[in-house]
């Protein structure tokens, strides 16, 4: 009972996950690339994946770790091929699967308990402000990793900020208007 | 947390940034529909159409605007059809928060 709901967790996230990377890198960065033509850095400005990484953790606590690592995983391999299991892009993945759950955890220890709770209402800008605390964390950690420039970080920064933004937005959109359909 | 709990969590995630960016589902008639309703409604019983007609919310909303936002409403479950009254006899829904 306990492996089918983490494999139903891990094939739900993991789909997810990739989704939003292809939506990412196949459909929004060529549209960034005729923008912003000049910015040299290879980031995304609105990183998706960021938002499943948040909520995943956020509503999974340290279960969206093995609800992510499937779909991290594949989106390393289809990057980077086999690539994707040098030391320091396995140290990446790492990183992108755990931090989020990790900083929830620090965060209750903090006395800021935001994980989802019967009775009381959450607020999605301490969602926005969780998420901007991973960011940091996950792009510190990832560029050390990778030893990549100031340029880098902060596009990382504004990517997952971003993110994590738009995919609340998409959310609520496709909520409602799965519900205009679903109406009787 | 069960599954539908965890749906119901990220909803009302949801519905918290609807309501911050005033992105909410309902238009300013339907609201003015919706209030009247609540306000006529004498629980556990169905409202009646005449009297959301009646009402001073919506006494300068025209016929159709007023019908369109009362379809509006029932597809969007804010208010069921009564389907043990004659027609124009709806129950009011509280939105889930």
């Amino acid at each position: 009972m306990f492996l089918q709901t983490i494999a139903k967790e891990a094939g739900v996230v993991s789909s997810a996950y990739v989704v939003a990377f292809f939506v990412t890198f196949e459909l929004l960065m060529p549209v960034q690339a005729l923008f912003f033509p000049e910015f040299p850095s290879r980031a995304s400005l609105l990183f998706l994946p960021h938002g499943v990484r948040v909520l995943s953790a956020w509503l999974l606590g340290w279960r969206s770790i093995l609800a992510l690592l499937p779909g991290v995983f594949l989106v390393f391999l289809y990057v980077a091929g086999t690539g994707a299991f040098v030391p320091s892009r396995l140290a990446a993945i790492a990183i992108a699967v755990s931090v989020p759950t990790v900083i929830f955890f620090v965060l209750r220890l903090a006395g800021w308990d935001l994980h989802p709770q019967v009775g009381k209402n959450p607020r999605w800008v301490w969602i926005m402000i969780a998420g901007l605390i991973i960011s940091v964390v996950t792009s510190f950690l990832t560029n050390w990793v990778f030893d990549s420039s100031l340029e880098d970080y902060f596009a990382y920064l504004i990517g997952d900020f971003f993110g994590l933004f738009f995919l609340l937005l998409l959310l609520l959109l496709g909520l409602r208007h799965f519900e205009r359909v679903r109406a009787p | 947390m069960t599954e539908l709990s965890k749906l119901t969590e990220l909803r009302k995630l949801l519905q918290d940034m609807e309501q911050s960016l005033g992105l909410q589902e309902l238009s300013t008639v339907e609201k003015d529909v919706y209030y009247a309703a609540s306000d006529v409604a004498v629980a556990p019983g169905p409202v009646k159409t005449t009297a959301l007609l009646d009402h001073r919310l919506v006494a300068d909303v025209s016929r159709p605007t007023f019908f369109r936002a009362l379809k509006s409403l029932v597809q969007k479950g804010y208010l069921v059809h009564s389907e043990n009254s004659a027609r124009g006899y709806y129950f009011v829904k509280s939105p889930e928060r």
